[in-house]
């Protein structure tokens, strides 16, 4: 018979003489929260990962600056190594910070 | 049959005397060779020919003589040969042959060559031809020293009797590979003989004729084909363990497979797919092809520990194949490329011509399947991806990894954000306003840069269930910040229970599906024109989508007289109509979405279909101008002219792939190759 798990089973209307209760498996996919698609250092997709990496999401992740830019976190990292002194924004040139 | 010429076989080391003992047998042997073994008329019929030949001789005809007693002998042979293979490609038949010619054919030419006093010591035997048969020093049972004439008789009679069985064999080579694995006696004895007597040529002409005539037809499944070329490999590659004429001999069932449509699809179902529609018995049951290859893989590494390839084997066969007049289809140089072992994989990978595109197919169909999962159980797709990483290398797998750590990922998010539940957070748990739980909601949550190209429909879902899938959106981004969801509102799986007066059905259905009859709820009757506004589709894919639900006796569909337009009415008590499908209680799944033969993944074929019907116009263009034109040629001129705009960049396989859809429209048509507009 129908497999539900218990109180899984609910209905809509209460007090329904014809009555429909269902379980609902959706699928979405998830997008980083940020105002640009792509990194602007790598180029590639932010829901991508950064060249060097292979996973997307948790093993690749994004940080903003304080100038709300946002990149994936190994290039800026990568970045910032990579400026003999202060490092700034590569898109806005502002001096660059990690977002608190 | 088979146990009294094994019979024969036996008695072989026997004496002479207790040889002698033994009762005629066959039909055959009857005539001829019942008299060499009745102790008097033996010794008198020997006389009589003796006599007779002598008597020839006399006159000067001694070949005359020699030929007549031959051409019996070889009829007599010949019929032996035929009897004792028969149909039966389960049993092995070239010993109890060989045993028959020891037996009866050179017991009469020693009686008779001593007779006629041509005998005379033969010393050593094992110099000179040496037979093949021969693996043990011949024995000639109550022979002490063969003469050379006799030597030279059982060289003239083995070789003919292999040919013999090996032409029985090859006219039956198609059954044969149809009854392979069980008919693994008959390709050993037909191995055997073509090392003797080099005629694999022959082989190679027969089989691709057979291939023609009975399976290369429109009537066979792509999947039948597929099989029996899985097969042929498997069952040549004993006899041509160098591979040289199976390259000659797949390479038309390799063509007539790339202008099938579903080729690709059927490989990646029977490489991946143990559960698939084919019984044809390769393999056990529920193992797929790949599993199998594998397995048979790591025994070949076993026993590889003791002796690497027979390479004198290899040699051999080189050195058979180089023999050939003809060379033409089976090119020594063409198969020898350095393999070490037939590689049916890369046999299988060549129909299509590059890994890539069976990846991308796999890819697909992986997409589909993980799509329609009301679970997230995927171990044998990860059983299957891990042997398609051993073959294919784990750079070409990475965006279907990927895919199965979204499930993977998926399932660990999808508790977690059920484990938020219980404790208090800033909003209440339980949406207040429907009063429905998040328990009857699972998510798959995907990358969707690392999956095929997915359809999306704007659908607008019943406003409970909305109501939802923004609470698991909110609930995500708390715990996985700065990451939100995007919902594909039309993906998905619904189990779905209805409860009517009368009876209780039991749904698996897609989104849409749901969304539809959730509208009846509260309302039980619609025009199609409103219910399209509410679900947020066009109304003719709402006519389209309802009519699972007609199918099923749970909606019924009438004319509204005054708007004109189809009109659908929840069927409350199936006493109202006459009894349709749905009985009451029973559990009907069904993945709603199949019935129109297309999912929301799109197909690697529609993918190409779109990059290439710019070409279209362009190839049709062609050949209205040359009337017919090759593959190859179509694809030079392609090449030629399409540099810009866009570049045409299309592999051989591709084009030829996309030019079999157009055949399948009807737009173009197909013969001996070459193809042209159709009339
Ligand atoms: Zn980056
Ligand atoms: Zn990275
Ligand atoms: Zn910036």
């Amino acid at each position: 018979m129908w497999l539900l798990s218990g109180d899984a089973v609910v209905c809509l209307e209460l007090a329904c003489e014809d009555c429909i209760s269902f379980l609902w498996h959706a699928v979405a996919s998830w997008t980083w929260d940020a105002q640009d698609e792509t990194c602007g250092i790598c180029r590639m997709a932010f829901d991508g990962c950064c060249p060097d990496c292979k996973l997307p999401g948790d093993d690749c992740p994004l940080i903003w600056g304080s100038c709300n830019h946002a990149f994936h976190l190994h290039c800026i990292l990568k970045w910032v190594n990579s400026q003999t002194s202060q490092a700034h924004c590569p898109m806005c040139r502002r001096e660059w910070q990690f977002k608190e | 049959m088979a146990g009294e010429s094994k019979d024969c076989y036996d008695k072989d080391d026997m004496d002479v005397d207790e040889k002698d003992k033994m009762p005629p047998k066959s039909g055959v042997m009857d005539i001829d060779g019942g008299h060499l073994h009745g102790e008097r008329s033996d010794s008198k019929l020997v006389k009589n020919i003796g006599k007779v030949v002598r008597d020839l001789r006399g006159l000067g005809f001694t070949s005359m003589a020699e030929d007549a007693y031959a051409s019996a002998i070889f009829l007599l042979l010949k019929a032996k040969v035929h009897d004792l293979a028969g149909d039966d490609f389960r049993t092995s038949v070239l010993e109890s042959i060989k045993g028959w010619i020891q037996a009866v054919p050179l017991q009469f030419l020693h009686a008779l060559l001593s007779y006629l006093g041509d005998s005379f010591n033969y010393d050593s035997p094992s110099s000179g031809l040496k037979s093949p048969l021969a693996s043990r020093p011949p024995s000639y049972p109550g022979i002490d020293a063969p003469s050379e004439a006799l030597v030279r008789w059982k060289l003239r009679l083995e070789y003919f009797a292999y040919e013999t069985l090996q032409d029985l064999r090859i006219a039956k080579l198609f059954e044969i590979i149809v009854d392979y694995p069980e008919s693994t006696p008959a390709i050993e004895d037909l191995k055997q003989c073509l090392e003797y007597t080099g005629q694999h040529s022959k082989l190679v002409e027969s089989f691709i004729s057979a291939l023609r005539y009975r399976l290369l037809t429109a009537g066979a499944s792509t999947n039948d084909i597929l099989h029996q070329y899985v097969s042929t490999i498997k069952a040549l590659r004993t006899i041509d363990t160098a591979g040289v004429f199976l390259e000659a001999v797949g390479e038309p069932i390799r063509e007539y497979l790339r202008g099938r449509k579903d080729t690709i699809k059927c490989i990646v179902t029977m490489l991946t797919d143990g559960t698939g529609g084919n019984s044809n018995g390769t393999g056990n049951a529920g193992d797929s092809l790949l599993e199998e290859l594998n397995r048979e893989e790591e025994n070949q590494e076993n026993s590889a520990l003791e002796d690497g390839f027979n390479t004198d084997d290899k040699q051999a066969w080189i050195t058979a194949a180089s023999w050939e007049p003809d060379p033409v289809e089976a090119d020594p140089l063409k198969g020898s490329r350095n393999h070490r072992k037939v590689d049916i994989l890369g046999m299988i990978v060549g129909i299509i011509g590059s890994k890539d595109q069976l990846v991308n197919e796999y890819r697909v169909m992986l997409a589909e399947k993980l799509l329609n999962k009301s679970d997230y159980d995927i171990e044998s797709e990860i059983r299957t991806l891990e042997l398609l990483k051993i073959h294919f290398g784990e750079s070409s797998m990475q965006k279907c990894e990927i895919m199965l750590n979204d499930l993977i990922d998926s399932k660990r998010t999808n508790s977690n954000i059920k484990a938020t539940i219980g404790q208090a957070s800033q909003t209440s748990t339980v949406s207040e306003d429907s009063g429905i739980s998040l328990d009857i909601l699972d998510a798959t949550i995907i990358s969707s840069n690392f999956w095929p190209p997915i359809q999306e429909e704007a659908l607008n879902l019943p406003g409970p269930v909305d109501q939802l899938l923004s609470d698991y959106s909110r609930r995500y981004t708390e715990i996985r910040t700065p990451r939100k969801l995007l919902w594909k509102k039309n993906l998905g799986t619904v189990k779905l229970e209805l409860q009517f007066e009368d009876r209780e059905v039991q749904f698996m259905v897609a989104p849409v599906h749901a969304a539809i009859i959730m509208q009846f709820q509260d309302q039980t009757s619609w025009t199609s024109k409103k219910l399209a506004a509410v679900i947020g589709l066009p109304v003719d894919v709402v006519n389209r989508k309802i009519n699972f639900w007609i199918s099923k006796g749970i909606i019924a569909e009438t004319m509204d007289p005054e708007s004109d337009d189809h009109m659908f009415t929840l069927v409350e008590n199936t006493s109202d109509v006459n009894k349709n499908s749905g009985d009451g209680g029973s559990c009907e799944e069904l993945l709603a979405g199949d019935e129109e033969g297309e999912g929301p993944v799109a197909s690697v074929e529609d993918q190409l279909r779109k990059e290439m019907t710019i070409y279209e116009k362009f190839i049709m263009g062609m050949l209205t101008n040359f009337g017919s034109m090759a593959l190859d040629r179509i694809h030079n001129t392609l090449k030629m002219f399409c540099v810009a705009d866009p570049t045409y960049d299309k592999s051989l396989q591709q084009l030829q792939s996309f030019l079999s859809g157009l055949v399948s429209e009807e737009k173009l048509e197909v013969r001996d190759g070459m193809y042209s507009l159709k009339k």
